[in-house]
Order: C-alpha cells, then structure tokens, then sequence
C-alpha cells in the first residue's frame, strides 16, 4: 500500500471541490484535493520515490512499485509559465515524502484571478483501491490518502 | 495500422487537463495505442506516461493504432487551433 501525504497545508475539499471539470470528475484520476493556507509556503513531495516530471505549477513522483502521484499547484497555473514559483528539487532526483519541491505563494494565485487548490492524484489509479483517509484541515506532510 | 505525424498546435501541450482527456479517448479504443515523442513511444492509456512525455506546444508527436477512428480522434485533440489564433 502507498500512503500518499499532503504536499501543502490547508483544508481538504476532495475532488469535487476542484473548480475544474476534468479534475472534480476523476477523469485523471482518483485523490484528493487541498484548499490551501493562503500566504508563501512550500510544496512537498506526496510520497517518496523519483521525480518524474518537474514543472513549476506541478510535479509527478514515481514510486518504487512504479505508481505516480501528480500535484497541481492551483488551477490553470500552466499559464503563469512558472512565474511565482521556485524550484527547490530536480527532475531524475530520489526524494523522500515530505521532501521540499516547490516554493509558492497560494495567496498570490489568488490574487491573479485563479484558483490555488491543489488536486492530488493517483495517476492510472483503479478508484476502489483509493482512500481518503484525511478530512477537514491538514499540515504539510500529514496523511491524505491510501493507494492500496 | 495507421500512424500519424502531429505537431501540437493546441496552447498547453499534454499538461494534466488536456492529458486526461487524451487518455480516456485513447482508453475508448479496445484496440492498443502508442503515442511517440522524440522515439519514445508510450501506451497512450495510461496518464502516467503520457504526462511522462511532457508534450508540449510546437512538439511533433505521432500517434499510432490499428483503429484508424482513434487515431483521427487523438489527431484533433492536439492539433486545434490555439487560443485566440487564427
């Protein structure tokens, strides 16, 4: 089983308070999602294994077992082309849960006109094996959901 | 087996959004599909490996399968005209 933690603070909304179709229907695929505490923070890595792919608004870590987890920062964020976002980890480079990735600001999304919530997600994930273990506010790190 | 030669024209590439739809039309097709970029071909079911290919705007991808129906369908998704272009 893969225990998949919380990249960032906040309350989480689940799936369906994604304000994007394509994301609150599942169609990437099971998870959760986050509200984040607004103000700079820092993204972390929902579970350990490879960074797969990097870009400033969103990282894919592959485990060991081959499964992916993708973390978007906020909605519609490809479109900021990385501005507001720093990268403190590379593509190819083993890290830990919890390991720091990005550096972002939740508040500053908010204040271009998007939406900061985070869609957490078990890529080409069956959605009975998924649990939400974790409801209302978390910390950085804290437990989200199982992959069985 | 029909093989197509892509280059994407549509905004963001393959990011998550646009990702997700081109997996569930390819997983519509019973038949296997491939999607290449750079000579790495991927199963293009699966949204892990599609996301692996980072495709993006100006990429040229190709996409193959023995359902030729599928194939078009895929074509359509990345080769829309971009946002506000003509």
């Amino acid at each position: 089983m893969t225990s998949v933690v919380a990249p960032v603070a906040g309350k989480v909304v689940g799936l369906t308070g994604v304000p994007d179709p394509v994301f609150a229907e599942g169609m990437v695929g099971p998870g959760s999602a986050i509200d984040p505490v607004r103000g700079p923070g820092v993204a972390v890595a929902p579970i350990s294994g490879v960074i797969q792919k990097l870009h400033p608004h969103a990282y894919v870590i592959v485990d060991d077992l081959g499964r992916g987890v993708l973390v978007h920062l906020g909605i519609d964020t490809v479109k900021l082309n990385g501005e507001g976002f720093q990268l403190l980890a590379e593509e190819g480079a083993h890290v830990d849960a919890g390991a720091e990735i990005v550096r972002w600001d939740a508040a500053a999304i908010e204040a271009g006109g998007r939406s900061p919530i985070c869609p957490v997600i078990a890529l080409d994930a069956d959605r009975e094996r998924v649990t939400v273990t974790a409801d209302g506010e978390v910390g950085t790190a804290d437990p989200l959901f199982t992959w069985e | 087996m029909a093989e197509r030669q892509i280059k994407v024209t549509t905004e963001v590439g393959l990011h998550a959004r646009p990702a997700a739809v081109f997996v569930q039309t390819a997983a519509e097709s019973e038949d296997e599909v491939g999607l290449t970029k750079d000579g790495r071909r991927v199963n293009a079911k699966s949204i892990l490996a599609v996301l692996g290919l980072d495709v993006r705007n100006g990429d040229e991808i190709s996409v193959d399968s023995f359902d030729e129906t599928i194939v078009d369908r895929l074509t359509a998704l990345v080769s829309q005209a971009p946002e506000g272009g003509s």
